[in-house]
């Protein structure tokens, strides 16, 4: 559920392969704090902010991303932890303007406090990453 | 010689190292590179021979300014042409060292050009030089070309036996990469389907059909025969498509023994696809890189499969893909059912190495180093985990279960 939460987001620049003067555009939204136990909504944008098509080559037949919650550089929870994911190359191309959004779920079971999230997106080279934003537990 | 390739001059230096143990004939004193590189303009040979008499040759000897002269005593005019040269060098003029030449300039260039012309449609001839350093032609060919054939042209042009050197090399290739069209396809190499990208497993001949294996997540659609259209490397390029997938089993509930409740299984992510008429490929080839974990993608030669086997805990592994190159570690885990993360598939029984992997790597072959470039094929990378330090395999018993007996090498 989003309802009630105060969503904030971070973003980071990234070069798009092959095009260093066409930046993508990676943002993760997420609650500024939700209560324990509650389901936190978690989303990645790649945003292609040029006005030029951007290919990337991203990972996984169904695009595959990492979200991981910390707590004082701890990780609480990684989304890809412990989970096999296919190698495959998915070739994707944004058009200028286009937004890719790749959504996760965490359901906060921790105890109550501040948290970081953190969203990372493989491809074939190095990962596209989002900034950190800020999470808080309450109890 | 002073032409304007400089490729040509590269690849006749590296051949001229690689060559150095196995030549016939007249001994090279050979160039010894110059400690630092200069942009100094290097003088035009052709100007040297018409105003130095006698002049043979220029090179750089342990960075010494040296010159081949015919007649010894016209030192003089050598200085005199190549004093600022020596300079610029760090060297007076009377530091250039003048060594006894047997051959003017201007005869090797006119043998070297006429030889040039006549011997590449001999077969295994991989270059033609005026060997500045040695005051001779120098041809380089093939290991296993004939030399005669090169001494008998040579001599119909008329250039003396004496002024002749042939030494075998190792051809000059392209530098691909595993992402590169390669032909003949061997294992390792990148292919295209869709907007995917994955890598081949191996190449096998199952009930005659020339083919190759893949991963089965590298169709279409995971499971069930689509007829996929595979490109290597990308489509885009011209002769790029290389086969249609054939086979390629459906998931399935209840798979015995032990699938999941609920899950969709099978005991290997693999599947074959028909090479099309006239696709040359090398049967048991895989790629190799220049050595394991180092990142390396330009392909340096071949691997060649002589068996196949099935690892234990401890063993090391191989696989060589286009996203990571060749990885190698050590077998952790065997007969492993692994979910496979976002969907409801269950392999069965497969392998985890602790090596690197990316994606783009899926469909790659997985080995054993057996010696030299012979390797053991153990089966077909399919998985990884999100630091890429660990891959999951179908090992090729479960291929060859699901896909039927195969012929690897």
């Amino acid at each position: 559920m989003w309802g009630g939460a105060v969503f904030c987001g971070a973003a980071l620049f990234v070069s798009g392969r092959g095009l260093p003067q066409h930046p993508l555009r990676v943002t993760l939204v997420a609650p500024a704090s939700v209560r324990q136990g509650k389901p936190v909504p978690v989303t990645l944008r790649l945003t292609n902010t040029s006005d030029a098509p951007v290919t990337v080559y991203l990972t996984g037949r169904t695009i595959t991303f990492d979200i991981i919650v910390e707590r004082a550089g701890e990780v609480v929870w990684r989304r890809l932890d412990h989970v096999a994911t296919q190698q495959i190359v998915q070739v994707k191309t944004l058009a200028p303007g286009e937004t890719l959004e790749l959504r996760a779920r965490w359901r906060a079971a921790a105890p109550p406090g501040n948290y970081t999230v953190t969203g990372v997106i493989p491809t074939d080279r190095e990962p596209l990453r989002a900034a950190s934003v800020s999470l808080r537990i309450k109890p | 010689m002073n032409r304007p390739s400089t490729t040509i001059r590269v690849a006749a230096a590296a051949a001229l190292v690689v060559a150095a143990a196995c030549s016939d004939g007249t001994r090279s004193t050979g160039p010894e590179p110059a400690p630092v590189l200069r942009t100094a303009q290097a003088p035009d040979l052709g100007s040297l021979a018409r105003t130095v008499p006698g002049f043979g040759g220029l090179f750089l000897d342990h960075g010494v300014p040296t010159v081949y002269l015919t007649d010894v005593t016209k030192r003089g005019a050598a200085e005199r042409a190549l004093g600022a040269f020596a300079q610029s060098r760090g060297f007076a003029p009377g530091d250039i060292r003048v060594l006894q030449g047997r051959y003017a300039y201007g005869d090797l260039d006119r043998w070297t050009q006429a030889v040039s012309y006549e011997a590449f449609d001999q077969g295994g001839v991989v270059f033609v030089d005026l060997d500045e350093a040695a005051n001779r032609v120098l041809v380089g060919v093939e290991r296993g070309a004939s030399h005669a054939n090169i001494r008998g042209l040579a001599a119909r042009l008329g250039v003396p036996a004496e002024a002749l050197v042939v030494r075998e090399t190792d051809p000059i290739v392209y530098a691909a990469t595993l992402q590169d069209q390669v032909r003949p396809v061997v294992a390792g190499v990148q292919i295209h389907f869709g907007n995917f990208l994955c890598s081949i497993g191996f190449n096998a001949v199952s009930g005659g059909q020339n083919s190759f294996v893949t991963a089965s997540h590298c169709t279409n659609k995971q499971g069930g025969v689509e007829g996929t259209q595979y490109f290597q490397s990308l489509s885009s390029q011209a002769n790029s498509f290389i086969g249609t997938e054939v086979a390629d089993p459906a998931y399935k509930r209840n798979l015995a023994p032990g699938c999941p409740k609920g899950k969709l299984c099978r005991f290997s992510d693999a599947s074959r696809a028909a090479y099309a008429a006239g696709v040359p490929f090398t049967l048991g080839g895989i790629a190799q890189t220049s050595g394991p974990n180092n990142g390396s993608l330009t392909i340096t030669g071949t691997f060649s499969i002589t068996s196949e086997g099935n690892a234990v805990v401890g063993d090391v592994a191989n696989k060589v893909g286009r996203t990571t190159g060749w990885t190698q570690g050590v077998v952790t885990n065997t007969c492993v059912n692994t979910g496979v993360s976002g969907t409801r598939i269950v392999q069965l029984c497969q392998t985890f190495v602790s090596a690197g992997v990316g994606g783009g790597d899926s469909g790659s072959d997985v080995f054993g180093q057996t010696g030299g470039s012979s390797v053991r094929l153990l089966g077909i990378l399919w998985g990884g985990n999100q630091a890429g330090t660990q891959f999951v395999y179908s090992p090729i018993t479960n291929v060859e279960q699901e896909l039927g007996p195969l012929t690897t090498f």
